[in-house]
């Protein structure tokens, strides 16, 4: 199988779904000729023209409404923000509008479409370029979120999230765009609310979304050496959540760590916590643990960033301090 | 501007089609019958209604939280939009919407809303999914006074032209955004004059005469339908009702209610025609009668029809 | 004391030839700009006090926000309507104050409802609007000179202004309005959006004035016959699609239409033109105004006693040769 970047995956995504319907486009700030703030859309506008790969003005409420109007139209939209960040300029039309609109309207409309959204910190880009805000879309009802970390799942995923015939949140961790991995030459799906076990293990299980879930593998190789089993547990989808297997790793295991660079605060691990302590208390020996960005806005100058970025060492902290 | 007798007929059909149905909610309102809030679209009827009937069933528009009349004027049935907007499960939306969130995609209505300002990208979207496919369709965006100061609308209104997308912009400028006055939130008197800055062409018309509407929208059709890009339509009009039902409109006086009264759309349309000699006044009685056997059918639906099963809560969150 | 006079309307330059021909809009800030240059040549000329309409804009305010001329500027007490009534009713104020001087800012429609409130006080019309015949399209610091040097009476009515014709339009034997320019029978009920860009549906045009080089109804008089506004004649020309003889015409900004003259006739000073039948709309300078109703009998008739109309240049060479602002 070839080895291909996280990046190179979601590009073969866009354009294989693209090449089998003529209804998919994209839209966004700079995704044409420039290929995308990070590249993703590379070589598309060569391939399939300006006419389904069209630039936007800067004008996020209008990317996100006008993805949501022509999906509802019947077309399938792939837009794309530069950063989350800029979720806030256009979060009526995400959330008021093409999510809600099924639901409203008694479900006589569907809105198949997709935000990419490249998140996470570590480049440098300070608070309004680097946050991690899958919560806030977990939250709202009709939306489907994804978060995968491994090039093969973004590139299934992403293949999934077009083909859906709802809102489709797709969050990629810019730090991942140059991991490399196995993905396969031809289309595949990745099914939305199916955890994937990363590594198996017997100890502790760590439930670890995007980028931590290297992080988390990264952990598990430490804690092999002092004869510590790791399970870590990779939703891919926030929204929906399977909590079936995260709850039969927990009862496995008896420990559930969760690791995610979204501040620790009412973020996604809260939910998770939740689930486990309401379906699985009576299999926990010890208190469920976060390991989570510490409840600030992403800090800009590299030392203090690199301190607001939780990792592998947080991790391994957090899985001894339980036993 | 065709002087069709059929079209001039409808037009007047549902503009009394929306008043009754305006006057029968404002009734059934006070008496508490209807859960929520309703915005009404009295003496509005004009804009809806000229507008709309430069449109077919493939064309779409994009409403407000004041819909009644875009949706009638688009064909919306009477029946379910009335069991909606009762909460039944009959209703448009299961009655799951409200009289704010009525849509029927099918006909092209992508709905009620209620953010002012939403259906301008929503509109957008559609006028570009027509381009995208190559339709000769046309998406029309209502819009008020108030809604013309919000973001979305403007950068609607900036991608529409720079895509020379087939939107047609209809502003119904009713003088107030709730309680606050046009004059305390723009310093334009005229909303076409924002056209001139996204190079479109920019038009004010008296929004109480649907002929003006029409006119107007039609051009703006056909314009949109050849490829031309957007056009801005202000409409200026009032609502004889507050923003609400309820409102006891405090921030406007008695005499400027009245003086656009006289001006109500209805009977002007209805001088006219006569005069025209395309109709008699006996047929317009007729068509009145007509009218008021459509609604009374319609609220008699809305009130025996039952309300959701509580099964319904989670249904249609997903598709 | 030197009176001038301002009545800028807020409503011109926003009709359907935006959408149906090419017209620009004409936004309300570029009003305001004008209006500050025009109050500036008014105080240069040596006018002491210059009235204005009131209107819910606030052109004339808004001019002020930016210069201090040193002279009064006020509001006529009126109530707004924000109509063509108001522009009418300020007109007939004004006149009744003793302005010397009424300079207008819209198109032909603000002119001519201007020019309904006056008998013999000078205008000096500047294009705001669509199409402009009766307006000039001028600088209006050199507007402002020329209106305050008539205002202050340094350059006589005589000399400053022409007296132009203009065209009565009678229903059932009373005059119900007048047009400056032209007056078109338009075949149909509905005034609708008012302006005229459907010349199939005109059967008759009215003109008090014609000129090749001009635009709107009249350039289609204008391939034909030169008439000057001053002049005691007009035409009135017959329209139809099977005329021998036919014309191109700039008829809206950027919109030509071929019209069949079928028949055309210099009109004298108050002959009835009769309309022809009813019901029908008499559109006045380009707008659907009037309408005719079933059975009424209308005609159109030229009056030699319409707006006296200041000519800029000649005022400007009168203040040359007078020295007026030479030190």
């Amino acid at each position: 199988m070839a080895k291909k970047t996280y990046l190179q995956a979601l590009n073969e995504a866009l354009a294989q779904e693209m090449e089998r319907d003529p209804n998919v486009f994209i839209l966004g700030e700079d995704v044409g000729r420039f290929g995308g703030c990070f590249g993703v859309t590379q070589g598309l506008f060569d391939r399939f023209g300006e006419e389904r790969v069209m630039d936007t003005p800067i004008t996020e409420s209008v990317i996100v409404g006008a993805a949501a109007g022509a999906a509802a139209s019947g077309l399938r939209p792939v837009a794309e923000l530069m950063f989350v960040d800029f979720i806030g300029v256009a979060l009526d039309q995400l959330f008021n509008q093409a999510v809600k609109m099924r639901y409203m309207f008694g479900g006589k409309a569907k809105v198949p479409m997709v935000l990419r959204m490249p998140q996470g910190a570590g480049i440098g880009a300070a608070a309004q370029h680097s946050q991690s805000l899958e919560a806030w879309f977990m939250h709202i009802p009709g939306l489907k979120v994804a978060i995968p970390s491994s090039p093969a799942d973004a590139k299934g995923m992403l293949i999934s999230a077009i083909r859906d015939d709802n809102p489709v949140v797709f969050l990629e961790h810019k730090l991942l765009y140059g991991v490399e991995g196995d993905v396969p030459e031809e289309s595949y799906t990745v099914e939305f609310g199916k955890a994937d076990i990363k590594r198996e293990g017997t100890d502790v299980t760590v439930v670890a979304t995007s980028k931590m879930v290297y992080s988390a593998l990264e952990a598990a190789e430490t804690l092999a050496k002092d004869g510590i089993s790791i399970e870590v547990v990779d939703p891919r989808s926030l929204l929906p959540l399977d909590t079936e297997t995260i709850l039969n790793s927990v009862r496995k295991t008896h420990a559930l760590v969760i690791a995610h660079e979204a501040v620790g605060f009412a973020g996604p691990g809260a939910e998770i916590a939740a689930q486990v302590a309401e379906k699985a208390f009576d299999y926990l020996d010890a208190p469920i643990t976060r390991v989570a960005a510490p409840f600030c806005p992403v800090p800009f100058s590299p030392p203090l960033e690199q301190a607001f970025i939780p990792g592998a060492d947080e991790i391994v902290k957090a899985v001894r301090a339980l036993r | 501007m065709s002087h069709d007798k059929e079209i001039m007929v409808k037009m007047y059909t549902t503009m009394n089609k929306i008043r009754m149905f305006e006057s029968m909610l404002q009734e059934y309102f006070a008496a508490g019958k209807i859960p929520g809030f309703v915005h009404l679209y009295l003496g509005e009827e004009a804009v809806a209604v000229g507008a709309c009937a430069c449109l077919t069933d493939r064309d779409s528009i994009t409403s407000t939280h004041r819909g009644h009349g875009h949706l009638i004027a688009k064909g919306g049935d009477l029946k379910l939009m009335m069991a909606e907007i009762f909460g039944k499960s009959t209703g448009y939306c299961k009655g799951k919407g409200g009289s704010m969130h009525i849509a029927d995609v099918d006909l092209g209505i992508l709905g009620a809303n209620g953010i002012v300002g939403g259906g301008g990208p929503l509109a957008t979207g559609a006028a570009l999914a027509a381009k995208y496919r190559k339709t000769q369709d046309v998406t029309v965006c209502f819009f008020g006074d108030g809604a013309s100061n919000q973001g979305t609308t403007q950068e609607s209104l900036n991608l529409a032209s720079a895509w020379k997308l087939p939107v047609v912009f209809v502003n119904e400028n009713n003088g107030y955004g709730i309680s606050c006055p046009q004059c305390k939130s723009m310093a334009v008197t005229d909303i076409a004059d924002r056209a001139a800055a996204y190079d479109m062409p920019g038009v004010v018309v008296d929004g109480n005469d649907v002929l003006a509407v029409h006119e107007a929208v039609g051009e703006a059709v056909k314009r949109a339908r050849r490829g031309e890009g957007p056009t801005l339509i202000e409409c200026k009009t009032y609502r004889w009702r507050g923003h609400f039902e309820g409102d006891a409109c405090t921030y406007r006086c008695v005499e400027e209610l009245n003086e656009w009264m006289a001006k109500d759309p209805i009977p002007r349309f209805e001088e006219k025609l006569v005069e025209s000699g395309l109709v008699t006044a006996a047929e317009l009685e007729g068509i009145k009668a007509a009218v008021k056997k459509e609604l009374d059918a319609a609220l008699e639906f809305a009130q025996s029809s039952p309300l959701p099963e509580l099964s319904a809560l989670l249904e249609d969150v997903y598709a | 004391m030197s009176l001038a006079a301002i009545v800028a309307n807020p409503a011109s330059g926003k009709d359907i030839r935006r959408l149906v021909a090419h017209g620009s809009v004409f936004d309300n800030q570029e009003k305001v700009r004008m209006v500050r240059r025009l109050l500036l040549g008014l105080e240069r000329a040596g006018v002491e006090r210059v009235l204005y309409m009131p209107e819910g804009y606030g052109i004339v305010p808004r001019a002020l926000n930016a210069i201090r001329p040193d002279m009064a500027v006020e509001a006529l007490e009126m109530p707004v309507r924000n109509s063509q009534e108001d522009s009418i009713r300020a007109a007939e104020i004004m006149e009744t104050l003793g302005v010397g001087i009424v300079v207008v800012l819209g198109g032909d429609g603000t002119s001519r409802a201007v020019c309904k409130g006056l008998t013999d006080t000078p205008v000096l019309p500047l294009s705001t609007g669509t199409n402009n015949v009766f307006p000039y399209m001028l600088e209006a610091t050199v507007a402002g000179l020329a209106a305050g040097l008539v205002a202050t009476g340094a350059v006589e009515r005589e000399t400053a202004c022409v007296r132009s014709t203009a065209l009565e339009i009678l229903v059932d034997g009373e005059v119900a309005d007048l047009a400056l320019v032209d007056a078109a029978v338009y075949e149909d009920v509905f005034v609708a959006s008012r302006a005229v860009w459907d010349m199939s549906k005109v059967s008759k045009l009215c003109l008090t004035r014609c000129r090749p080089d001009s635009i709107g109804l009249s350039a289609v008089g204008g391939q034909v016959e030169l008439i000057r506004p001053e002049e005691s004649r007009g035409l009135a020309l017959e329209l139809g699609p099977d005329a021998a003889e036919r014309v191109v015409a700039a008829i809206a900004p950027g919109l030509f239409e071929e019209v069949g003259i079928l028949r055309r006739e210099i009109m004298e000073p108050g002959v009835l033109y009769p309309v022809g039948h009813s019901p029908c709309l008499v559109a006045l300078d380009g707008e659907r105004e009037v309408s005719v109703r079933r059975g009424s009998e209308a005609a159109i008739r030229l009056t030699v006693d319409g707006p006296w109309v200041v000519d800029v240049g000649r005022v400007m060479e009168a203040a040359r040769t007078r020295r007026i602002f030479v030190r």
